[in-house]
């Protein structure tokens, strides 16, 4: 059969280059390379730098992972380089699983231009990688995986600029109760490890502070039509109906709660429901809902810039495709921040040092970046601050009081 | 001339052949206990659910009469919407005895085919008028945006066939199953890499915007029955009955009908089976079309894993309604539709759990009448 | 004539269709960047030198030249030369309408992306290979056609005597080896090469994951994972009949027995790798005999929904906030510890590609057993044609339900050994596509054969990680095999013979002479 035999040839010319595709360095290092924990990556002239990412890039999670990636390649842009050796993103799809999520990190492990990962995305990818990463000395920043038990691992490389639940749903319950003075709240989620463990947190603490609780939902996302749910929902009108979750779900709420007698409540969304994609679907019933972001200034200058970047690079206003555009922007150019710091030029080589880099994102201090400013404790959070609550004002994101 | 030695009617050997009577009478018993077993089973699920029904409706009385309006009418809409994607699946499955698992991306290119008609419109500006081409002629431009999406899946469903199918005819049942998985996953990621993984919503016309309706006054609250509700409700309604008049008195009605009885003898009556077959497959694509059109004006929600999930619980609801029967496929519809929207609140149960209680009550159905609610009509079983 | 030209032109607008889609979704970009890397440039950006994009056009026509003479075998060199030429031409014509309007988009700088977005201005300007709009559509055709006529003039040449002898030549050698090696194993000496033959292949087995890296273990490992499941599957589907689509169901109870049983939360009981494996294959069986009783009256498709219900069932209870205190809820579950052998902690990637490998044999031998036994006929009878199978006295019901616990036993044995690998498992892990992924890799492998489904297993697990190459395009390409695997062998790669009845010819039996004198 023809075609077979083009097939098979093609398929073996792919695994020829795979197998080929990466050459390896050895040469006379600098001392430090000797007493370091995990030695030192070497490169030669014309290498490049690889960050790594393991993202859901296929299957229906994909606008994450392509947005995420995407916001990460502009900071391999902008980090430039050092002294001749540029950065560049190596995007694999990890399909947000555990499973994917070893694949992946097994394959950067054998990549000995991988320094750093900026991931994963997903926290069950997440946790799967990272005992891989610990045994090389690989570190992680990730943008977006919240799981509260990834930091309590023990783990040397794993950092992460998200918000844990913790932070932004006490501190969202206590913004509802004493600010804005809601006293009954029902309580939506779509059922995933970020949404649930918010929504549970803002109960609780909503509950604590001596507000009532009238309802709590799960969703199953991936839908679009919630009006059942919030049709229950409404019949124990609520102030205001928090939701723990994504934009995707979010904005489908949004816009029928108008129609199911919720026109009166409020919405109050997470990180998950902020962006530009939250604008364009919602419109005129957005007006009004609220948001908690890490604390940075919804317009700096730097992410002006960084937005047209985006758009002009990607065809797509950031934002759009999902509520972590900047900070994928931020986990990469972290590591960049942490990686110059280490790097060492000897001979016609660059050096860094695994071990090294390591501790330097574990000890990331002030960290200016597009979604907030960053510190790194020991621990690995590196995200502190109390959040920051915004508001639709006139079809755009605006600081709330 | 002397005849040899006759044959051995059954091979030396092991023989496996259980013709023991008694131990064919201790077989009886047995599946008879399991015969019984079954609708024991579902006996005990449905007083659980008659009971938590009592619970929920007379003793805790939680919810008011507008709230269970809002979740009839809710039901109705989610129903008619499962109904429009299942009459294109199970025409197919009647005719073929195929589950084409690629139907939901079928119906996904429709949904993008109006998201772009409607976008187009809106770039038309009428001279004279202070609008443009959308909201002008809202009515003309719904007709061209479902005419451009029908054609568009039903090329689609025509390529299909030919390409994934047709060669796969006379193999086993599972293979043509493999090639429409292989064919879905293609399509959905052809549409990730042309259209972009981003999630878009549907600007209507002005007059038909989502979550306008009718205000009916209950209770002293305001219950909305949405326009686009009702439209995609009618739609479902009209097109079933095209359908099924196209199927029961046209003459490619009958062709199909007598290809899904028996296509060697339909064939040696005259019957151009291929073409059949194709044109049966363009016909679904395009009530595919149609209801991704309407899809796209009602739930406004376009992206390429769309199709997905709606797919399996449109093949759900047709295997309710008793798959290849196409008013089936319309009850299936609804009942699937109201046991989502008001089973949860019915049962007190979280919403999160409405899912599992479609597949139980499927399973119930099933164990009752197992070939589903209707029965299959287009055919006698085939073994 | 005239007909060869009608359809090889319908064959050049196929490809200028398929060309089109290429565009459309930047996979001209990703073939440049490949060919760029292999050329030698290290970091060729997404979108390298035009000259790429030439190679990748004159590469599509080369295939297009090549496939315009497919059967096409009697005709004259001129008349072949003409066909290729035609087919080309007309894909090189309709490139070129694509070129034009893509120069259009450019020149009055449309902002089209909304719409298709791998139309940005620099990839229009890169497929256009750089030059002004009308020279590209130019090369772009004149490209078609010199590659379409040349790949005609290399499959004329292929197709020479000298050729197709030199190409027969290779296959008999590798046929003679073969052969050298099968009669080895028969021969005089055969238990001799046999054992041989096997202990090279444990050594193999046993000193290769320690050498090839941390990720080649973890890729065969998941292979070896699948194979365990896709046999239990195929006890199910390809012995017994039943199409079970929500198979992964029983996987996840195992992994979640597995890591309840073994992690810190929720549950903090600690009961080691072994007992927990045992119970999670216990449990998963008992819940494939569950499954068993609703569905014992259905009949093949209503079988498929149901079944599928029944794995998003447990997928949805697994994460749900019910029995969240139970399971662990979408959170999952994390650190599950590794097994111990001896009080030795038997957790290194090595020892699981060890552990995976003694699983698949296990499989391997039990499926093997089951198949060749009375119970594997009764499967088989059963597959055939239920009805006839109850007639003749089997007892399907017992047999159907047995195959379904079997099956279950398999996926949870794999189940319980996944979820100790990767220390974690969620409820998202198990959802459909998973299912889907199995059923795929046992008809595409063979339904109903060892061989078949370890092809299988290879080709649908390692292929995606092979694939990594093409980044984005992955999964596309996954879909489009799998259908072009079945087109052209629905038997899967490796078919399974069905068992064949030959009536006995045993010659006349001796006759008594004296005998046949008698009757008459």
């Amino acid at each position: 059969m023809k075609a077979m035999k083009f097939l098979a040839v093609f398929t073996v010319l792919v695994v020829l280059l795979t197998a080929c595709g990466n050459a390896g360095s050895s040469a006379a290092a600098p001392e430090v390379c000797e007493t370091d924990a995990f030695g030192c990556a070497v490169f030669e002239e014309g290498d490049v730098i690889k960050i790594g990412m393991g993202a859901p890039m296929t299957g229906g999670n994909a606008s994450y992972g392509i947005d995420i990636s995407q916001g990460a390649t502009i900071a391999m842009i902008d980090a430039g380089n050092i002294e001749g050796w540029t950065f560049a993103l190596d995007a694999q799809d990890d399909g947000g699983t555990a499973e994917g999520g070893a694949a992946v990190a097994n394959k950067f492990v054998a990549d000995p231009a991988i320094v750093a990962v900026a991931g994963h995305i997903f926290s069950g990818a997440t946790a799967a990688a990272i005992p891989i990463y610990e045994k090389v000395g690989i570190p992680m920043l990730s943008p977006s995986a919240t799981n509260p038990a990834l930091t309590t691992t023990g783990s040397k490389v794993f950092n992460r600029i998200a918000f844990t639940d913790l932070n932004q749903g006490n501190n969202a319950a206590d913004y509802l109760y004493n600010t804005l003075g809601i006293k009954k709240l029902a309580v939506l989620h779509d059922g995933s490890d970020y949404g649930k463990g918010l929504a549970d947190i803002v109960a609780a603490q909503f509950v604590a502070d001596g507000g009532e609780v009238v309802d709590e939902q799960a969703i199953t996302p991936g839908e679009t039509d919630y009006t059942a749910v919030l049709s229950t929902v409404a019949s124990k009108s609520p102030d205001a109906v928090y939701f723990g979750g994504y934009t995707a779900e979010g904005a489908v709420l949004v816009n029928q709660m108008k129609t199911t007698g919720l026109e009166n409540a409020l919405f109050f969304g997470c990180d998950g429901t902020y962006g530009e994609d939250f604008l364009t679907r919602t419109g005129e019933n957005g007006e009004g809902a609220y948001a908690s972001i890490a604390p940075a200034s919804p317009d700096s200058e730097a992410k002006a810039t960084f937005n047209a970047a985006y758009l002009e690079k990607f065809g797509k206003e950031a934002g759009s495709l999902s509520p972590y555009t900047w900070a994928g922007y931020d986990s990469a150019a972290g590591l960049v921040v942490a990686i110059k710091e280490v790097a060492v030029v000897s001979g016609k080589k660059l050096y860094i040092p695994r071990g090294a880099l390591v501790d330097a994102v574990r000890t990331l201090d002030n960290f200016v970046g597009l979604s907030g400013t960053f510190t790194c404790q020991d621990n690995g959070e590196c995200c502190v601050d109390k959040p920051q609550f915004v508001i639709v004002k006139d079809g755009a994101w605006t600081t709330a009081d | 001339m002397n005849d040899p030695a006759p044959l051995p009617l059954v091979p030396k050997g092991d023989n496996n052949l259980n013709t023991d009577t008694a131990v064919m009478k201790k077989q009886k018993k047995g599946s008879k206990l399991l015969k019984l077993l079954r609708p024991a089973l579902g006996v005990v699920v449905l007083l659980y659910i008659l009971f938590r029904l009592y619970q929920v409706l007379i003793v805790q009385h939680e919810y008011g009469a507008d709230t269970w309006t809002r979740l009839l009418i809710s039901g109705l809409i989610i129903g008619g919407v499962y109904a429009l994607i299942a009459i294109g699946y199970t025409l197919v499955y009647g005719i073929l005895f195929m589950i084409n698992f690629a139907h939901g991306e079928v119906m996904m290119f429709g949904a993008y085919a109006a998201l772009y008609s409607f976008w187009g419109f809106k770039l038309i500006n009428i001279p004279g008028k202070e609008t443009n081409f959308l909201n002008a002629y809202p009515v003309i431009a719904i007709i061209l945006a479902f005419l451009i999406g029908m054609t568009v899946s039903a090329t689609l469903g025509y390529f299909l066939e030919k390409i994934a199918y047709r060669p796969l005819r006379k193999a086993p049942r599972l293979v043509p199953l493999i090639s429409a998985i292989g064919a879905s996953i293609f399509l959905q990621n052809a549409a990730q890499l042309l259209f972009s993984p981003q999630l878009r919503d549907v600007t209507n016309p002005d007059i038909l915007r989502r979550g306008v309706g009718w205000t009916i006054v209950i209770n002293g609250n305001d219950v909305i029955l949405p326009y686009t509700g009702v439209f995609t409700f009618i739609l479902s309604i009209i097109l079933l009955i095209t359908l099924f008049i196209l199927v029961q008195k046209s003459k490619l009605g009958r062709a199909m009908r007598a290809v899904a009885l028996d296509k060697k003898t339909a064939a040696l009556m005259g019957v151009d089976v291929d073409n059949t077959i194709s044109r049966t497959f363009i016909i679904s694509g395009a009530l595919a079309g149609a209801a991704g059109v309407m899809w796209g004006i009602h739930n406004g929600l376009v992206y390429y894993y769309v199709g997905f999930i709606p797919g399996i619980k449109a093949f759900t609801a047709a295997v309710l309604g008793g798959i290849g029967n196409i008013p089936g496929a319309m009850v299936g519809g609804l009942l699937l539709g109201i046991v989502e929207s008001m089973g949860p609140a019915a049962l007190g149960i979280n919403f999160q759990l409405k899912d599992v209680l479609s597949f139980v009550i499927l399973i119930i159905v099933l164990t009752f009448r197992p070939s589903g609610l209707l029965g299959e009509v287009l055919s006698e079983e085939k073994v | 004539m005239k007909n060869s030209i009608r359809q090889s032109i319908r064959t050049g607008v196929t490809f200028g269709i398929v060309h089109i889609f290429f565009i459309l979704i930047a996979f001209n970009s990703m073939i440049s960047v490949l060919i760029a890397k292999l050329s030698g440039i290290k970091n060729p950006g997404e979108i390298p030198a035009p000259k790429f994009y030439i190679a990748f056009t004159l590469l599509m026509g080369l295939w297009i030249g090549i496939a315009a003479l497919n059967k096409k075998h009697s005709l004259s060199v001129g008349k072949k030369l003409l066909l290729s030429f035609t087919t080309s031409l007309t894909t090189g014509l309709m490139a070129g309408v694509l070129d034009v309007l893509l120069a259009i988009i450019l020149v009055n700088k449309v902002f089209i992306r909304d719409f298709l977005t791998v139309l940005s201005f620099d990839f229009i300007k890169a497929t256009l290979f750089g030059m002004t709009p009308v020279m590209g559509t130019i090369v772009t055709v004149l490209c078609f056609v010199a590659a379409g006529v040349a790949g005609g003039a290399l499959t004329i040449l292929n197709r020479t005597e000298a050729v197709q002898k030199f190409w027969k030549n290779i296959i008999s050698w590798f046929k003679k080896q073969i052969e050298k090696i099968q009669y080895l194993s028969r021969g005089k000496y055969h238990l001799f090469w046999q054992i041989g033959g096997i202990s090279l292949l444990a050594l193999v087995a046993i000193l290769l994951p320690m050498q090839w890296g941390s990720y080649w273990n973890y890729v065969f490992g998941t292979v070896g994972l699948y194979v365990i499941l896709g046999l239990g599957l195929n006890i199910i589907v390809g012995l017994s009949g039943q199409l079970v689509l929500g198979y992964i169901a029983f996987f996840a109870i195992g992994a979640y027995t597995m890591a309840l049983l073994n992690a810190p939360e929720p549950h903090n009981l600690m009961w080691g790798f072994w007992p927990a494996l045992l119970l999670g294959v216990l449990l998963s069986a008992l819940s494939g005999l569950l499954l068993g009783l609703p569905i014992m009256r259905l009949r093949g498709d209503y079988l498929a929904i149901v079944t599928l219900g029944f794995g998003e069932i447990i997928r949805i209870l697994l994460k749900s906030d019910v029995l969240t205190n139970f399971t662990g809820g979408p959170r999952g579950i994390q650190n599950i510890k590794g097994p111990m052998f001896f009080g030795i902690p038997f957790n290194s990637e090595v020892d699981f590609v060890y552990l995976i490998f003694a699983g698949v044999i296990l499989a391997g031998f039990v499926y093997n057993r089951l198949k060749q036994s009375r119970t594997g006929r009764a499967w088989l009878s059963i597959r055939e044609d239920e009805t006839v199978a109850r007639a003749t006295g089997v007892d399907t019901i017992k047999y159907k339900l047995l195959a379904l616990a079997i099956g279950a036993a398999f996926a949870g044995l794999a189940g319980g050994i996944y979820a100790s690998r990767n220390q974690f498992t969620g409820p998202d892990e198990h959802a459909l596509m998973a299912s889907i992924n199995v059923l795929s890799l046992i008809i595409v492998g063979g339904m109903g054969n060892i061989p078949g489904t370890i092809l299988g297993a290879f080709t649908l697990k390692g292929l995606p990680e092979i694939l990594r190459e093409f980044a984005n395009f992955r999964l596309l390409a996954f879909g489009a095999l799998l259908v072009f695997m079945m087109l052209s062998r629905p038997d899967g790669l490796i078919p399974s013979s069905r068992p064949k009845y030959d009536p006995p010819t045993e010659p006349a039996p001796e006759i008594d002479k004296k005998e046949a004198t008698h009757g008459k």
